[in-house]
């Protein structure tokens, strides 16, 4: 019985060797290069703590912190929202939708086209002066000036944010369908017989139920949204203007090491980065699930 | 049997995992030995043609490699860096040539048995300073140069100007001061001087030319560049531009044809009577833009000499294959017959003076109505100042282009606008002594 134990340790190895050489090894080698002034070439010099203590004080991290926070949460509340009403209306038993499988795939579209073409399209729709929006809008007389969307810091990031949102809310909508055909018949039966109206049933049945499904959503989303990058480097001019809005924590990290040569300043920013995505997920996880414990301790 | 049937599958995963680091090596050393000769790298396809000929005198092989310039230095940096599949001879652009022959990727060319400090008269004296490391030692040669120009639409001058002479419109445009001059003549007609307000950033150095950086490593603003912050101000407050930004849709379609503006609530229609292009914007941006305007165009200088762009190429300096890396970067740099044959199919500008002197007089392009164009260059390339380049120029730019942005579109003051120049230079490049305002 004891051999047979060794054999599992054969069949993991191939992952385990991959795992260690292209994860925890980059992630390692970051881990020294933010204590020293590597600059991309050469040899790297080990400089303390002067990297962390840099980006505390750097004003332009913290800048990008903000930024991120604020075209992530723009864009995670109306995506889910969205995705929210749509399962609600394609899952109501009185409505009786047509067309679900139709309607996902168009939805999930967005998601698969590529984030340069995604930016190279919009870049020519946000256009100031021959931009469709602008003419759309200015036809129908709602603006009398045209716009110039991507060089105001609040129209860029909210552009941002939009773009964001039609490339997934279509991919949280699929998620929370499926959360919803997982809830059973029965509940909805039962709340229809006590004359429960929709709003009550959505709000005391489906939303309850979708906890874990929306918890998942908005820590992937989270994850994903932290680490936004190419739709800011993509739409402007790289280094987050206009007025440094679409300068994200990813962007700043991508320019100072590849752009500036800042190996060593960007690997700290790296690990920022990484402290602020734990803090973040261990919250949303804790204020989700940590409640529930407490109740079900009460009860 | 069970077990040996489960050692063998997870030794055979195993060696399935291993293998796939292996191959990639040595089949690349095997083609490094046996099918290929040499290995280039480069950012665009241009050396594919003169790879061919090399390949077809020397009865040997070449692999190009081409690497979007996006990707380009962050792709090329490792594999030089480890040594593992990198490239023989590789090919460096403007924007981070300076950073490159610091870096010691790139053989001394200054050194026996190359020794090109020899033929350094052969060559336009600011590209062959701009192949120079901190020691002045020469690691990469340009076989091209890339002085800029005015290039404006003849018609449209002769109707305002009363002339559509390169040298008579030249004289118009000596000066800032007077291309205001001019640009007032085209508003009252109805055109618009430039497509923006970045077309005039190549004339921000004034008459005083100096380097972002100097050598005590402390950054220069100099008072010409504060002045060109009102200059740009004053292209978008007088509407001498058709606020088409550089490389946008609306940017291209006004060469050939009017566009609207809107501004102030209303929406002109106007033409853009001039572009601010170096020798390639002829051939890549404005021959392959327009259609109707064709043979209507002309180029003259601006108030100040200017270059644009270059791409210099080296032997990796730890390659196999020095000697025939070399061969290749000779051919592209030196050799009369060939460089004779790529100016005259490409109209490529040569920085390789005992072949531009020998085909100089008989350019003449159509879609410039005749006119020499190369002879223009020629000029322009002898006055530009060699020496003002550095490392961090590509950078400075863009943080100053933007600083200028934020001025005219009227978010910053001026002042606003220097510190927060300053204060992102210093960001980006902790070393530097910025000046404290």
């Amino acid at each position: 019985m004891k051999n047979l134990n060794r054999y599992g340790y054969a069949f993991i190895a191939p992952f385990w060797i991959i795992f260690l050489i292209f994860n925890i090894y980059p992630v390692a080698l970051t881990f020294y290069y933010s204590f020293t002034n590597y600059s991309g070439s050469g040899t790297a010099e080990v400089v303390g703590f002067a990297n962390y203590q840099r980006l505390i004080a750097d004003s332009y991290f913290v800048e990008a912190f903000f930024n991120t926070w604020k075209i992530w949460g723009v864009n995670f509340a109306l995506q889910i929202v969205i995705a929210l009403i749509l399962a609600m209306i394609f899952s109501d038993a009185r409505v009786k939708m047509k067309g679900l499988s139709f309607f996902r795939s168009i939805f999930y579209l967005p998601n698969l086209i590529t984030v340069s073409s995604v930016a190279l399209l919009f870049g020519i729709l946000l256009d100031w002066q021959h931009g469709s929006l602008n003419m759309v809008l200015m036809n129908i007389g709602l603006i009398s000036e045209p716009i110039n969307w991507l060089n105001q810091p609040t129209t860029a990031q909210l552009s941002v944010s939009l773009i964001l949102t039609w490339m997934w809310f279509g991919h949280s909508f699929i998620v929370v369908m499926a959360g919803v055909s997982g809830i059973s018949t029965d509940f909805y039966e039962a709340a229809l017989i006590d004359g429960a109206n929709r709003w009550q049933t959505f709000t005391k049945i489906t939303l309850p139920l979708l906890k874990p499904i929306l918890l998942y959503i908005m820590i992937t989303s989270l994850i994903g949204g932290l680490q936004l990058f190419d739709l800011p480097m993509l739409l402007t001019d790289g280094i987050g203007s206009p007025d440094g809005s679409l300068n994200t924590m990813v962007l700043y990290l991508y320019n100072q090491a590849f752009k500036y040569n800042n190996y060593g300043y960007a690997a700290a920013v790296a690990y920022g980065l990484f402290i602020i995505t734990v803090i973040f997920s261990a919250i949303v996880f804790k204020s989700m699930y940590g409640n529930e414990r407490k109740q079900a301790r009460r009860v | 049997m069970k077990k040996v049937i489960g050692l063998m599958m997870s030794l055979v995963l195993l060696f399935g995992v291993l293998a796939g680091c292996s191959n990639s090596e040595s089949s690349g050393e095997a083609k490094g030995d046996k099918d290929v000769d040499l290995k280039v790298w480069s950012f665009t396809d241009e050396l594919k043609e003169p790879i061919t000929k090399f390949e077809e005198k020397n009865g040997v092989k070449i692999e190009l490699t081409i690497v979007p310039i996006a990707d380009y230095p962050t792709k090329l940096k490792p594999v030089l860096e480890s040594g593992v599949g990198a490239p023989d001879v590789f090919t460096g652009e403007i924007a981070f040539l300076k950073q490159w022959v610091n870096a010691g990727y790139w053989e001394n060319l200054s050194e026996e048995p190359y020794n090109v400090n020899e033929i350094a008269d052969n060559y336009v004296p600011y590209v062959f300073d701009l192949g120079k490391d901190e020691n002045g030692d020469v690691r990469a040669l340009s076989w091209q140069t890339t002085p800029g120009g005015i290039y404006y639409k003849r018609s449209i001058a002769k109707e305002v100007l009363g002339t559509d002479d390169p040298a008579e419109i030249g004289e118009m445009l000596t000066s800032m001061d007077k291309v205001f001059e001019v640009s007032e003549k085209m508003k009252e007609k109805g055109y618009r001087m430039f497509p923006d307000e970045g077309a005039i950033r190549w004339f921000s150095q004034g008459d005083n030319p100096q380097a972002w950086v100097n050598d005590k490593d402390e950054l220069k603003l100099t008072d010409q560049k504060i002045e060109f912050l009102d200059y740009a101000k004053k292209l978008r407050e007088e509407s001498y531009t058709a606020l088409a930004p550089e490389w946008s849709p609306s940017w291209f379609e006004a060469m050939d044809k009017p566009i609207k503006v809107k501004e102030n609530g209303k929406e002109t229609k106007t033409e853009v009577f001039s572009y601010v292009l170096p020798t390639w914007g002829l051939h890549s941006v404005l021959k392959t833009n327009v259609e109707d305007s064709v043979g209507d165009w002309a180029v003259t200088s601006g108030p100040s000499p200017y270059f644009w762009g270059g791409t210099w190429l080296g032997v990796y300096n730890k390659s196999e294959n020095k000697e025939l890396a070399y061969d290749f970067v000779k051919m592209m740099t030196q050799d009369n017959e060939f460089l004779t044959d790529w100016a005259k199919d490409t109209g490529d500008v040569l920085s390789y003076l005992p072949v531009t002197k020998e085909i100089k007089d008989d350019f003449s392009d159509e879609f410039l109505g005749g006119q020499n164009n190369y002879q223009f260059f020629l000029e322009q390339a002898k006055s530009i100042e060699p020496g003002i380049v550095t490392k961090y120029d590509q950078q400075l730019d863009t943080f100053y282009g933007n600083a200028v942005q934020e001025y005219v579109d009227g978010k910053k003051s001026k002042d606003e606008a220097i510190a927060e120049f300053y204060k992102k230079a210093q960001n980006a490049y902790p070393e530097l002594k910025v000046p404290k305002k």
